[in-house]
């Protein structure tokens, strides 16, 4: 797994406002609020995945429980990837990104802070939203994940790539 | 009294586990997600098959952190045991196993209790 606080190129830097007809459409965000983990489809990798962003949404002033619960919604995204987009074939492409666009305005619609998330794959683009609808039943197998996802991030969308699938979770303070 | 015979798991995720009576008490021990949970299957189906328990009783003291692939394991030892008349008992268990508990709505299909004592008397 390759790590870091990492500066880049996003469209919710919140010096920027999103819909200014003068600024440019994209400027770096601030490093310090910017993690980009480049991970490979093997089951290794989700603790450390869990960890890092869980760190990252400490630094960001998340609170344990909401630490947690980011974190759990990372492990089950990267899970359903591996088990299901790259159907447990080792060695291919995630890339998580997390950052905050703390700024009110910075997001369309978005009144305060906020933790972003992606996972982006580069696999058989099923979209898990799209799956059948069947009620939820505890006691058989599967469906855990998505339960998670939807009950504790604030967001969460899957958009089809013309490659693979994006995942983008939203989770407010 | 029942005596308490040890059964061993091979694996570390159950550090120890032991038949009392028709009981079977486990401790499972670590951060348990899609990595290790086919071991911790693994093990839980010999650990059933040996003791072939009524009551099964699984002390997460040491279980910090789970994900839904290890909530399928403890899920298809409740299966195994309701076809048997059995119920599974889980106590110890610490925030984010119960807050994952409850997002699944299973707190309420397990039984949750403080200690082995307690899943002993029910």
């Amino acid at each position: 797994m390759a790590f870091g606080f990492v500066s880049g190129l996003s469209p919710f830097d919140p010096a920027t406002p999103v819909n200014s007809p003068t600024a440019p459409p994209f400027r770096p965000i601030d490093p310090a609020r910017r993690l980009e983990l480049h991970l490979a489809s093997h089951t290794v990798e989700l603790s450390h995945a869990r960890k890092a962003i869980e760190q990252f949404a400490a630094s960001q002033g998340f609170d344990e429980t909401a630490q947690a619960q980011i974190g759990l919604c990372v492990n089950e995204a990267m899970a359903n990837v591996i088990r299901h987009a790259y159907s447990g074939v080792t060695g291919k492409p995630i890339l998580v990104i997390a950052e905050t666009p703390v700024a009110p305005g910075a997001v369309e619609n978005e009144p305060g802070p906020v933790l972003k998330i992606t996972v982006r794959d580069w696999g058989n683009g099923q979209n898990p939203a799209e799956l059948p609808p069947k009620p939820y039943n505890p006691l058989e197998p599967g469906g855990v994940g998505l339960i998670c996802l939807r009950g504790l991030m604030n967001e969460v969308t899957y958009t089809p790539q013309p490659d693979g699938m994006l995942l983008t979770m939203l989770k407010r303070k | 009294m029942n005596p308490s015979i040890p059964l061993t798991s091979g694996t570390d995720l159950v550090p120890s586990a032991r038949q009392e009576g028709t009981a079977v008490i486990a401790a499972i021990r670590g951060e348990i997600d899609l990595h290790n949970s086919p071991e911790l299957r693994t093990a839980m189906l010999d650990v059933l098959l040996r003791g072939d328990p009524k009551k099964l009783i699984l002390n997460l003291d040491q279980v910090p952190y789970m994900d839904s692939s290890a909530v399928a394991v403890l899920v298809e030892a409740l299966q195994k045991l309701r076809r048997v008349g059995g119920k599974v008992f889980l106590t110890n268990l610490q925030p984010r196993v119960k807050g994952l508990l409850e997002i699944a709505r299973l707190d309420t299909i397990f039984i949750v209790v403080k200690d082995e004592a307690e899943a002993l008397s029910k």
